[in-house]
């Protein structure tokens, strides 16, 4: 798993992940989100389309970094989640909290 | 497809989840007749289930695990026997915790994705079984 971080437009912070949002990689989903929270950008978006699988600790992981975003004064968003992912947001009702966006691109045009 | 059996033995650590999940996804690779739903919930059941397991040893010394898969035409199931610490385990129907919790939902999404869970203390090895119905061939 690794994760990349860019600045896109609006001043969003797009987090790109590739591989299993896991147990292992979960902690490191939340430094990658802090360290471009406590770099100035509070707006996040966490682009999961190349993420083929994450569970209840990836699930964790994204939660954690919404509150940390809402405490900034931001948001997390989340972007192109894949079948497995969309799966595991609908059974535990986070689809509510974290609605899934077609592309990072377009996650904050509300 | 043909009834295949295959187990995994595994010393935590240095195996970790991805150890578990490189195993799920060797044993049903060859089984291409798994529809998607069936994949994606007998391989996420399992490793939130071996989560939970490597997650309890992460605490003590480690532990050794065995996992079996089971895959026929009908059913896809698994045996998770740990020698971890017996655990307090009650399994009395999915319960999620609050939406901003940033734990506590796999025991929950085991429940949703498969039909039956099983937990037992066997001598000084705890054992799992889960097991899902496979959606009818076409």
């Amino acid at each position: 798993m690794n994760f990349r971080t860019e600045t896109i437009a609006g001043n969003v912070a797009a987090i790109r992940a590739d591989g299993r949002l896991n147990m292992v990689s979960a902690p490191l989903l939340r430094e990658v989100v802090s360290a471009a929270i406590a770099a100035g950008t509070v707006r996040i978006v966490v682009d999961l389309s190349g993420v083929d699988f994450m569970d209840s600790s990836g699930l964790g992981a994204l939660i954690g970094g919404l509150k940390v975003a809402r405490q900034a004064g931001g948001d997390l968003r989340i972007a192109g989640a894949t079948p497995q992912v969309a799966l595991v947001f609908e059974l535990t009702h986070l689809d509510r909290i974290l609605q899934n966006h077609a592309t990072a691109e377009t996650a904050y045009r509300d | 497809m043909t009834d295949s059996d295959t187990t995994l033995a595994l010393s935590t650590p240095p195996d970790d989840i991805d150890t578990v999940q490189d195993f799920v996804q060797r044993v049903l690779e060859p089984h291409s007749d798994i529809v998607d739903i069936d994949r994606f919930a007998f391989e996420t059941a399992l490793v939130e289930l071996a989560s939970n397991v490597i997650q309890h040893a992460a605490a003590g010394t480690g532990i050794t695990c065995v996992l079996s898969i089971h895959a026929d035409d009908h059913e896809l199931s698994a045996r998770i026997s740990d020698t971890g610490t017996a655990g307090a385990v009650t399994l009395s129907g999915p319960v999620l915790p609050d939406d901003l919790a940033e734990s506590g939902r796999g025991l929950a999404l085991i429940q949703m994705l498969v039909d039956s869970v099983h937990f037992e203390r066997v001598g000084d090895r705890n054992v799992w079984t889960i097991s899902r119905a496979r959606h009818p061939l076409p």
